[in-house]
């Protein structure tokens, strides 16, 4: 185990009831790694990520980014630390327009309050203007210039994946998780998407965690790859290791006989 | 943007925006800019100009312009309302409460310590601020139907104390206000006096509680377009992804400070009530009140601040209208329906008919409120939009 990662599961358990949701799940991320986690539906995914998020608190094991602990701390301290996110079903403020979202995304970074906020010149209107124009290099980087004022929730669908990813990046993060980015997407989209994904990691170097579906983008794009099944991770490594794993194929395509 | 005019062929669209101090402007285009002038304009010259020729037609309808003044009273507490459930999604039946918090303060405070103008303005809505951060967390652990009904205890609640802590709120029978100083230096609005011109009262209260919906319209305005009322706005689309932003919503959080900061507007419009209204009593502040603000924010447009003063104006001066019908006293409208008034409504509660004007009002709020809410959810302002939308790109339909 190296002493540098920037995200550290050590057996994480995490139960609802009689089912267990992840099951000793231990695995780490580098700065600016692109780590993917792999597995068949329910293999406990996306609740990797509600626990890293402070959603669900897992009953066993500990989660250390960027040297503090996860477990006990609240969504908002995890998000102050670092940790952005989008979401598998879409996360966005659908009446609010793109400026506004992506404003969001850069709540922390702001100052205001309702008193500075409501007399607007002096802090508010120097900091709307500040971070209008960070908001608006995220635009650029996403090519959503055509949508800047519109309400998202009247956006295609995967043009509404591209703000999410947006409003996350505005967060300047350290650790960037993306849950099923390009589920639902054509085949032009999903290009569009791993083409931002790739541009964000050699560029801007945030390291990211993606969960995903869509085998050919993960295997083509990612550093480092875990396969999960039922809670439990079946294999860590490379692409290729992780593709040629026998315990990884049976969980896909059933035992071979 | 002028320096940039040179660059660009032809006439360039007004609307081409090159700073992002453009960007912010709160009446970015020239028609924008001629309805605010035209807004100031109004103000300052409606008193003077109201008892002659074209403006008689309202005063003959029964809108005052007292009605107005308690139009704008009302705006005020629309307005504060709409932060609280139109931008941050928390529906409050109490808000009649948080308005009797600044009334009935306002009335004690200005008759028992002759308390200066300015300093009311200020503490009536410290007051409702402090009160709404204390109802605020009920609101973190309930949603929709079960934070209407704790509210709703609020203003059964409120209903009790008004009628029992006699020594403040002088009972069931309420509490003068006539007395409470309405003055800022030498302007007084019991007896105004502007370059040796005499205006009556009501004239005063006209410029002052508009004066004070178009600073609180502006304040709001303010707060929904920067960081904190985006958080409500975020708070109120989708809570979750809100808290994984990073935006608070726990106990000193967002939906909590959305209550408090409603509360204080509220209060503020209470305290204007009071001294407009010289006599308050528990009746000021009953449940039909809290309605009637829902009614205004549903009509007007939720999550805009204009749609509330709109809604305000119509919802204030409905009833009036209502009353000249039923009396047949309506010199233009009356002539449009034959016979004396509406049939069946009686004006007085001596007279015959099947439903009184106050029930009348009762039921057209309920009804507005369902059609606005089933047809156009986003009330006059949504319509507005529509009507805009559709001009801007007029002849093409999209």
């Amino acid at each position: 185990m190296s002493t540098d990662a920037l995200l550290r599961f050590e057996d994480v358990t995490l139960r609802f009831g009689g089912v267990t949701a992840l099951h000793e799940v231990s695995f780490e991320v580098e700065p600016g790694e692109l780590f993917a986690v792999i597995g068949p539906n329910g293999a406990g995914k996306t609740s990797i990520f509600n626990c890293l998020n402070a959603v669900y608190r897992p009953s066993h094991g500990t989660i250390t980014f960027d040297g503090k602990p996860v477990i006990g701390s609240k969504p908002t301290e995890v998000a102050r630390m670092g940790v952005a996110r989008t979401f598998q079903n879409l996360g966005l403020f659908a009446n609010l327009n793109v400026i506004d979202n992506l404003m969001l995304g850069r709540h922390l970074l702001m100052k205001s309050g309702f008193v500075s906020g409501a007399l607007w010149f002096g802090r508010a209107r120097r900091e709307e203007i500040h971070h209008r124009a960070e908001v608006e290099k995220i635009i650029d980087f996403l090519e959503l210039q055509a949508y800047r004022y519109q309400p998202v929730g009247m956006l295609p669908y995967g043009i509404q994946k591209r703000i999410e990813l947006g409003r996350a990046l505005s967060m300047e993060p350290k650790l960037l998780l993306l849950d099923e980015p390009v589920a639902g997407m054509n085949l032009e989209e999903t290009e569009d998407m791993a083409r931002y994904i790739l541009e964000i990691r050699n560029d801007l170097k945030i390291a990211m965690i993606l969960v995903e579906h869509d085998m050919h983008m993960v295997m083509d794009i990612a550093d480092r790859v875990m396969a999960l099944n039922f809670g439990e991770p079946l294999a860590t490594g490379s692409p290729q290791d992780v593709q040629n794993d026998p315990h990884v194929i049976a969980a896909y395509l059933g035992e071979a006989s | 943007m002028n320096r940039f005019r040179h660059l660009v062929m032809g006439r360039p669209n007004e609307r081409m925006i090159v700073d992002y101090r453009d960007d912010l402007r709160l009446f970015p285009t020239r028609a924008k800019r001629a309805w605010l002038l035209f807004l100031v304009l109004a103000w300052i010259f409606l008193p003077a100009v109201w008892d002659n020729a074209p403006f008689t037609i309202l005063s003959e309808h029964g809108v005052s312009l007292n009605t107005l003044a308690y139009a704008a009273v009302f705006s005020i507490a629309a307005i504060g309302l709409n932060l609280l459930t139109g931008y941050t999604g928390q529906v409050s039946l109490g808000h009649s409460v948080f308005l009797a918090v600044g009334a009935y303060f306002t009335a004690y405070a200005g008759s028992t310590w002759d308390m200066p103008m300015l300093l009311w303005l200020v503490l009536a809505p410290a007051l409702g601020w402090i009160v709404g951060a204390l109802v605020g967390p009920f609101a973190l652990r309930l949603r929709g139907n079960y934070l209407v009904v704790v509210t709703l205890g609020l203003v059964f609640i409120g209903e009790h104390i008004f009628r029992n802590w006699k020594s403040v709120t002088g009972g069931s029978t309420g509490t003068s206000a006539a007395t409470v100083p309405v003055s800022v230096g030498p302007l007084d609005a019991r007896n105004l006096e502007i370059f040796g011109r005499e205006f009556d009262e009501d004239r005063a209260f006209f410029w002052l509680t508009w004066a004070l919906v178009a600073l609180v319209a502006w304040l709001v305005k303010n707060i929904v377009r920067t960081r904190p009322g985006r958080a409500l706005q975020a708070v109120r689309d989708r809570d979750i992804a809100a808290e994984i932003i990073g935006i608070d919503v726990g106990v000193a959080g967002y939906k909590t400070q959305a209550f408090a900061w409603s509360a204080a507007i509220a209060a503020l419009a209470g305290a204007l009530y009071a001294p407009l209204q010289l006599f308050i009593g528990p009746q000021d502040f009953n449940l039909l009140i809290s309605i009637q603000f829902i009614a205004m924010i549903i009509l007007g447009g939720m999550g805009t601040v204009y749609g509330s003063i709109i809604g305000a104006l119509i919802i204030t001066a409905m009833p009036r209208f209502i009353e000249g019908y039923s009396d047949g006293e309506l010199p233009l409208l009356g002539r449009l329906i034959p016979g004396d008034g509406l049939p069946a409504v009686a004006a007085k509660t001596t007279d015959d008919g099947l439903i009184t004007v106050s029930s009348l009002n009762v039921v057209i709020y309920g009804l507005l409120i369902a059609v606005f809410l089933l047809v156009e959810h986003r009330g006059l302002a949504g319509i507005w939009v529509r009507i805009r939308n559709y001009f801007s790109t007029w002849p093409f339909s999209y």
